[in-house]
């Protein structure tokens, strides 16, 4: 009708509006500049560092050649027989997780057993017990010289049980007792949110209890089931403490191991280790990929959000087979190492028969007295408080950027800040020890590589867990703020930021426990002013000081149920996931 | 201050959701965007709020552009000043009732004491003020319809933007809430536009409805040219129930013929050019009549003889599907007629109307 006169208008407008326009954005894109450089350099770095380093045949930092030759070593007899030891411990464990994290979370959420908050509790707990500190427990429980086979063939005079840790079957005893924890978490939340209208069915229609379990529950929770197969198998594969403590004694290698060794004991051949290292990368990165397909398909069909209260099934006779599932689970995954921790760090010479200890409190004294112990506290103090904090900001800017804002370029920083999850721990470790030779920054051997390091691994972590939450925002609440005024940062602050609190707590606590506990990247990282926590536990316990590896461990554990205890405790939220 | 829209196109990658469509909105006018579930009325609205970014046209409010993507210009939401309920309310749930109402004073900088006058006045208007202190999961959906009523009028906006807002109501507050809406707006003096798919809403509210499908305006105009006086199929059917009899051109331009060849008279006026056309009759204006001598009447009613084919109660009257002139007519009767029987179905010419069919159109039912 009045094009005309409106064009004009519009042009005359422009000019002035556009000057206005660029400084009110410019902020915000700002910061996603530096958001995107930062963690591009940070996820790259490492991995094109690694790639480098398995094309060449001398170590970091030294002159050398472009070779192939690491990629061949790939197929030697040695390679191959850890990849399939790699592999089948990581299906075993994985399975017997699911059947028996699966089983826990049945029977804590869909029953009438009696214990169901105790267990939750309990096993919550145990998912946050470090694996190293568990691997110690179960080999001073399960080592030749061990408290196990001194009790049955010293006392009950059983030679025939004997038993020893150091072998395959202990390092799968040892992983399913950590990892299932982890199944029954993830397998928790869909069984409870599985909206109870399918059992209700199920049950209308004749079904017994047990048999709407297999034939609706169970069915139903397949996608659930299948996805957390794979994560459990990834992070079993991944797993490098237990496979180091356990398998190096017992010469059983997983592919984490193997890398291990081959920098850290001579000859060394970082060429090497560097191909291992993508090729465990590889076999994560493809398990990841299944798994993504899988949640996808899944997403499809079964889970509604709504949480329905279904009449819990009746136990009956299978009471006792639950209770001795749920408390023989939390007592070998809990309890008994515990118990043998603290009962190795009070004797001053290890012995299997209590009777017969020494007791003594210098182990934990010593803890005071040492220099390298307390800066090895303050190291990981700072380390897990101050990374995790980078981590939550860094995560939540990805969030923000990949999930809200999305400007140009955001899927790939999506996909960017996704492949730490790929990368296993001591893979990451060995990418920057490449890198660091490297770069111009003297960053090695300071405890900034160590928070680099653990900021790279659980990246993906702190964006998940805050994507999480802010995907479910509903974007129109921050919509009225922009027309009730707001510009975008101010609804970021006002809106946004206030509602994601939440995850954004929870993904702080997560980050700071596992910076707590983690080894696998720092192993190849420190030097003695760097040792964390986890680390000087470790070096002790090499060093057979079961005394002082064990009282260091009991304080660890402590201050980790502690500050679980204390953040449950001030931010209810911040317990899920 | 008025809202004028012209030639707005918006596209969502290779699909264009909004064809350039031209409307105008007066000050103190309350407008309303009509159709099926899809046909862009939301981006319409979004693209005048800047909550989507046009591809094409340009925007005004009052006399500033707004939108001109052209030449570059796309003024941010914040700075438009509208007021804008959304379909899902959107309140804030971590801030009280009088926090969500006087954010849009806060965010510009209002005085403390200015904000709490104009939050007890704006929740006076919905009749929210002894809630002020609540928070939004204390708060029923009624009442959080209201707050977020009392939120887009607090700053005084230029234009009102509503989203299916009462779509997450129950019937009866529903209609309650109809005309409160339409106070305000009064009161206020402001421009609306009523996004709604639904035709009842949109008449009953709206000074002047305009019906959208696939992205393109299919007619303008007030709620009773709209119902008694569709130019299209499309329209016919969208708006109210109706019944269509595929017809052909007769002796003149007001005589149109039914399939099985009876005449009959109609007002041809609104009609577009179209390639087919059908007679449109709404249930309520169709007479049913016991059997009897068929033909025009003395006072020029189109008679048709026709017998019930199916039937359905709902109280007031009765909706009998009967069939006649070689179609199925739906007709409004408070008599009562048993399926099979034999009827003579009689209309006045003005009560038919000639409309446009699109191709496919033709043949859905
Ligand atoms: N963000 C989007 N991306 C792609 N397509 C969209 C998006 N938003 C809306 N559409 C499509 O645009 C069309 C119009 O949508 P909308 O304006 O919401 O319709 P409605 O009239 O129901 O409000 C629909 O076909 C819808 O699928
Ligand atoms: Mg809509």
């Amino acid at each position: 009708m009045t094009d005309k006169a409106i064009v004009p208008a519009a042009s005359e407008f422009a000019t002035h509006y556009a000057q206005r326009r660029s400084s009110q954005d410019r902020l915000l894109h700002g910061v996603y500049a530096a958001t995107f450089v930062v963690v591009v350099l940070l996820v790259t770095i490492p991995i094109a560092a690694l790639i480098y380093g398995s094309l060449r045949t001398s170590a970091p930092g030294n002159p050398g050649e472009w070779t192939l030759r690491n990629y061949a070593g790939l197929f030697t007899e040695g390679v191959l027989a850890t990849m399939g030891t790699t592999l089948w411990i990581g299906l075993v464990s994985s399975a017997f997780c699911i059947v028996v994290g699966t089983a826990i979370a049945l029977v804590v959420h869909r029953t009438d057993f009696k214990y169901g908050k105790f267990v939750n509790a309990a096993v919550g707990l145990a998912f946050y017990f470090p694996s190293f500190i568990l691997a110690m427990a179960w080999i001073i429980i399960g080592a030749p010289g061990g408290i196990y086979n001194a009790v049955v063939d010293g006392i009950l005079g059983m030679p025939w049980a004997r038993a020893d840790i150091y072998t395959a079957l202990g390092i799968v005893f040892v992983m399913v007792l950590h990892q299932v924890p982890f199944v029954y978490l993830t397998m928790s939340g869909p069984i409870v949110s599985m909206d109870a209208i399918y059992e209700e069915a199920a049950r209308t229609s004749g079904a017994k209890p047990h048999v709407v379990l297999y034939r609706v529950t169970l069915p139903l929770l397949s996608y659930s089931l299948i996805s957390s197969f794979i994560l459990t198998f990834i992070i079993t594969i991944e797993q490098f403490a237990i496979p180091a403590l356990i398998g190096i004694p017992g010469q059983v290698t997983m592919l984490a191991t193997q890398l291990y060794l081959l920098v850290r004991f001579s000859p060394a051949d970082y060429g090497l280790a560097a191909a291992v290292g993508l090729a465990l990368s590889a076999i994560t990165g493809t398990a990841i990929w299944a798994q993504r397909r899988v949640t996808r398909a899944g997403r499809l069909t079964t889970i509604t959000g709504k949480a329905g209260r279904v009449a819990p099934i009746p136990l009956g006779g299978w009471k006792w087979a639950a209770y001795a599932l749920c408390f023989g689970f939390v007592f070998l995954g809990l309890v008994l190492p515990m118990v043998m921790l603290i009962y190795t760090s009070l004797l001053k010479w290890f012995t299997a028969n209590p009777f017969a200890g020494m007791y003594t409190l210098r182990n934990y004294a010593f803890i005071w007295e040492s220099a390298s112990a307390l800066r090895s506290f303050w190291n990981t103090l700072v380390v897990s408080g101050i990374g995790a904090a980078i981590g939550v900001v860094l995560g939540l800017l990805c969030a923000y950027f990949t999930l809200r804002l999305k400007p140009k370029g955001y899927r790939a920083l999506d996909l960017v800040a996704s492949l730490p999850f790929g990368v296993p721990g001591v893979v990451l470790g060995l990418g920057l020890l490449w890198a660091y030779a490297y770069l111009p920054i003297p960053l090695y051997g300071t405890l900034a590589v160590i928070i680099v390091a653990f900021v790279t691994r659980f990246l993906p972590y702190a964006t998940e867990t805050i994507g999480g939450q802010l995907v479910q925002i509903d974007k129109s609440l921050e919509e009225a703020a922009w027309v009730g005024g707001a510009t975008r940062l101010q609804s970021v602050f006002k809106v946004l930021l206030p509602l994601a609190r939440p995850s954004v707590q929870s993904a702080y606590f997560l980050l700071f426990m596992a910076f707590f506990r983690e080894i696998s990247s720092a192993i190849l990282l420190y030097s003695a002013s760097t040792q964390v926590i986890s680390i000087s536990i470790w070096a002790f316990f090499e060093q057979a000081n079961w005394g002082l590896a064990s009282s260091l461990s009991v304080v660890a554990t402590l201050i980790i149920f502690a500050a679980m205890s204390l953040i449950t405790w001030l931010v209810p939220t911040a317990r899920r996931r | 201050m008025s809202i004028n829209v012209q030639n707005l196109v918006k596209r969502y990658g290779q699909v264009t959701v909004v064809q350039g469509i031209s409307f105008q909105v007066a000050k103190g006018e309350f407008l309303s965007l009509l159709g099926p579930s899809g046909c862009g009325k939301t981006t319409t609205l979004r693209c005048i709020a800047g909550l989507e970014n046009a591809d094409g046209g340009v925007i005004k409010i009052g006399d500033g552009v707004v939108s001109a993507p052209e030449q570059g210009v796309l003024i941010p939401p914040h700075e438009r000043q509208i007021g804008m309920v959304f379909q899902s309310y959107a309140i804030w749930p971590h801030m009280s009732v009088a926090q969500n109402v006087g954010f849009p004073l806060a965010i510009r900088k209002a005085s403390t004491a200015e904000v709490a006058r104009q939050v007890d006045d704006a929740l006076g208007i919905v009749g929210m003020r002894h809630l002020k202190d609540r928070h939004p999961s204390q708060l029923s959906g009624g009442q959080q319809q209201r707050v977020a009523l009392a939120r887009a009028i607090v700053g005084r906006p230029k234009v009102l933007l509503f989203d299916e807002p009462l779509s997450n109501l129950d019937a009866k507050l529903r209609e309650g809430t109809r005309l409160e809406i339409r106070r305000l707006q009064r009161e206020l003096g402001v421009a609306a536009v009523y996004v709604t798919h639904d035709q009842e809403e949109a008449l009953s509210m709206s000074d002047r409805v305009i019906v959208m499908e696939a992205g393109r305006i299919m007619q303008t105009g007030t709620p009773k040219d709209l119902y008694r006086r569709p130019s299209n199929r499309f329209v016919a059917d969208f708006v109210g129930r109706a019944s269509f009899i595929d017809v052909q051109k007769g002796p003149d331009a007001n005589t149109w013929i039914a399939p099985d060849g009876t005449p009959i008279r109609l007002d041809s006026g609104r009609a577009e050019a179209a390639a087919h056309y059908q007679a449109m009759l709404r249930p309520e204006a169709i007479d049913l009549i016991a059997a009897g001598p068929e033909g025009m009447r003395p006072n020029g009613a189109n008679v048709l003889k026709g017998r019930v084919y199916d039937s359905q109660y709902m109280g007031a009257h009765t909706e009998y599907l009967v069939n006649a002139a070689g179609t199925t007519l739906k007709v409004h009767s408070t008599q009562d007629f048993g399926p099979g029987s034999d009827v003579l179905v009689s209309f006045d010419p003005v009560d038919c109307h000639l409309v446009a069919v699109e191709d496919q159109a033709a043949k859905a039912a």
